[in-house]
């Protein structure tokens, strides 16, 4: 039981080490500095979203509309750009994810519904709407130039895409454990009624704590968007698994009340070192999607098998009671 | 104050069932069959195809693929389980299988072969679920994508094709003048409304979803009850991905995606609780007529698919609101 609460604890450092460790053994030319800019870039879609998610677990709810919005966001930052210019389209685009987020956050607090159920349907809608506007063909943008330069790499290591995941995940890790806001956010999720009674708009936070996760799902959607020059509605479906384990690796749980931004960092890290490593071995695909799901369904079992004790019947919050309707929704 | 206390002490609410009131229960139902007939005279008036035999009989074949595991889902939500996102999964294996395991064992064989490994996968979800106490959608979202990606690896990720026509006649073929497919169907749906509403099972169920730990404390087996649900779940879809292999002849590993939510959706707009002790599985089977039927007049009506989904999941949005607002227990 010791062993598995320090291996629950140091998750992230023995789960990064251990992937870099193998990875290096089995892919030839694995630790250099490019695999590492490559590996860093790849890994920024998912952190983008993950930065989100983080937020939304710690506040005890989830949003699994990530996918769904991160191909929303990218379509319409695609489509508008020969309207109105290239910049306009990408700001149009992150605030689509901003609305998609808002209108999450406004149905689970206003239903008082389990945010699981709702975004499961709210994902279903804004994928439908993704397929919708472009008739399910790819949608391609004006200016193949900018993907190349933002797709260039700087100072040997940083695309625009990673440093921005690096920059948001620091302030993030700031606005978490120094600020008041951050702070309250951990006790809205590890204690709904607590919160409350404190005085915390606990409603109020996890409104804003959808719109911050949609927002962030926006943002890289359109990130990848301008990248790839494309937009296409099946973007992200694969998305979900992995940015949950992501966040998971990184120790945050899905009960709520507990997390980090750097732990998330970690987590995001590991899964992006090990997506490259499998792509260097020519993995396929299916099997890269049966790893992500072991991974997440490995530690959300040993996070289990470590907090079941210690903790009062019913406190448990949010995401893991028997119930969740009834209190998933009810802060 | 005191809702407040009992909101969060999952063990001490006041009320000791869920029970809708007679007034919901009763507008519920009413609403529903109106709603059905409201779809079949707006179908029948604004499409000349919709009331012909070959156009119900289409209806009747596609509902009874989806029905098959509508019935399965139904146990998942009564008892407490939210919903089984692993479905795709569960079908892909019974398709794929079923067809390619044909040449090497014979149909029957395949077929039991198939649908048996797709029970072992809600095996591992009901044991995720309902002994690890992991929740639901995020155990079946995990297991269900570990389950695709090992079928798809164990065919190579191509397509898999039919070699025996006998049983592709079979599954295709009529008794009575009825598909074999909608019997099927209807063999499971009372076996499994039977169980629901009148074996011991079903009440285990029902006790497990409405208050999991009065179940408890009565000795209800409340794990192995919530483990059941998504093995019933598995095994219907397995079956129900099988007997689409065998009609289709030819089966994609995403053969199943999208099952998972025509599924849930027909299951709550049937007016099954998502919070878990309500239901029976003639309610689930009228959502399904209603969203089938809604659906084949979109189609109709030229409706690109798409929209289908958006309305699917506007659908599941609205019913999940009202069955909180209606349902809400205990705290205010």
């Amino acid at each position: 039981m010791r062993f598995l609460v320090l291996a629950s604890q140091y998750r992230v450092l023995i789960m990064l080490g251990l992937t870099l460790v193998i990875s290096a053994l089995v892919v030839p030319g694995y630790l250099s500095a490019s695999t590492f800019s490559l590996g860093l870039d790849r890994a920024a879609t998912i952190g983008l979203i993950a930065i989100g998610l983080t937020v939304l677990l710690i506040a005890g709810q989830i949003d699994l509309s990530g996918g769904a919005v991160f191909a929303l966001a990218g379509i319409v930052s695609v489509i508008l750009q020969r309207e109105i210019g290239i910049l306009p389209a990408a700001i149009v685009g992150i605030l689509v994810g901003a609305v998609a987020g808002a209108v999450n956050g406004a149905l689970v607090v206003g239903l008082k519904v389990n945010s699981l159920v709702l975004t499961l349907a709210t994902m279903l809608i804004f994928r439908s709407l993704a397929h919708w506007i472009t008739n399910s063909q790819p949608v391609t943008g004006t200016d193949i130039m900018l993907s190349l330069a933002l797709a260039k790499t700087y100072l040997e290591m940083f695309t625009i895409r990673s440093a921005l995941f690096i920059v948001l995940i620091v302030l993030l890790h700031a606005w978490l454990t120094r600020t008041i806001p951050g702070r309250n956010v951990f006790a809205v999720g590890s204690n709904p009624a607590a919160a409350k009674e404190s005085g915390i708009a606990s409603d109020r936070i996890v409104f804003l704590g959808f719109v911050f996760a949609g927002t962030l799902a926006g943002l890289a959607g359109v990130l990848q968007s301008l990248v790839t020059n494309t937009g296409s509605p099946v973007f992200g479906s694969e998305l979900t698994v992995a940015v949950i384990a992501a966040v998971v690796v990184g120790g945050t749980r899905l009960e709520g009340g507990r997390g980090s931004a750097l732990g998330t960092l970690g987590g995001v890290l590991t899964i992006g070192s090990l997506t490259i490593a499998m792509e260097f071995q020519s993995i396929p695909a299916y099997v890269q999607q049966v790893v992500s799901g072991l991974i997440l369904i490995l530690l959300v079992v040993l996070d289990r098998a470590v907090t079941t004790k210690g903790r009062a019947p019913g406190t448990r919050p949010a995401l893991v009671r028997d119930k969740p309707i009834t209190q998933g929704g009810k802060i | 104050m005191t809702g407040t206390t009992m909101e969060i002490s999952g063990v001490n609410r006041t009320d000791r069932f869920t029970r809708g009131s007679r007034l919901v229960d009763a507008l519920s139902k009413a609403g529903l069959a109106l709603a059905i007939l409201a779809v079949v005279l707006y179908g029948s008036f604004a499409s000349p195809a919709f009331f012909t035999t070959g156009n119900l009989l289409n209806v009747l074949t596609s509902m009874s693929i989806v029905g098959i595991v509508v019935v399965g889902m139904t146990f998942v939500l009564v008892a407490g389980g939210l919903a089984d996102l692993s479905v795709p999964a569960t079908i892909a294996c019974g398709a794929i299988l079923s067809l390619g395991l044909q040449p090497m064992i014979g149909p029957v064989p395949a077929f039991v072969l198939a649908v048996a490994l797709a029970g072992l996968i809600g095996l591992l979800n009901g044991m995720l679920v309902g002994y690890a106490g992991i929740n639901p959608i995020i155990a079946t979202l995990g297991v269900g994508t570990i389950g695709l990606g090992i079928v798809q690896a164990a065919v190579g990720g191509v397509i898999v094709y039919g070699s025996n026509t006998a049983s592709a006649e079979f599954a295709k073929g009529r008794l009575l003048g009825i598909p074999v497919v909608v019997l099927i169907f209807l063999v499971i749906a009372l076996i499994g409304h039977f169980v629901l509403s009148r074996s011991f099972w079903g009440r285990w169920t029902l006790a497990t979803g409405g208050n999991y730990s009065a179940a408890e404390a009565s000795a209800v087996p409340v794990k192995a009850v919530k483990a059941g649900a998504f093995v019933i779940t598995a095994l219907a879809s397995g079956m129900s991905g099988g007997l689409l292999g065998l009609t289709l002849q030819s089966a994609r590993p995403l053969i199943g995606s999208g099952y998972e939510f025509s599924a849930i959706t027909a299951v709550v707009v049937g007016g099954v609780s998502i919070i878990g002790g309500f239901g029976s599985v003639p309610r689930a089977i009228a959502g399904l007529v209603f969203v089938q039927l809604l659906t084949n007049v979109m189609v109709l009506q030229g409706v690109r698919t798409p929209i289908q989904g958006f309305v699917l999941g506007i659908l599941i949005v609205g019913a999940v609101g009202m069955d909180a607002a209606l349902r809400k227990r205990g705290v205010a």
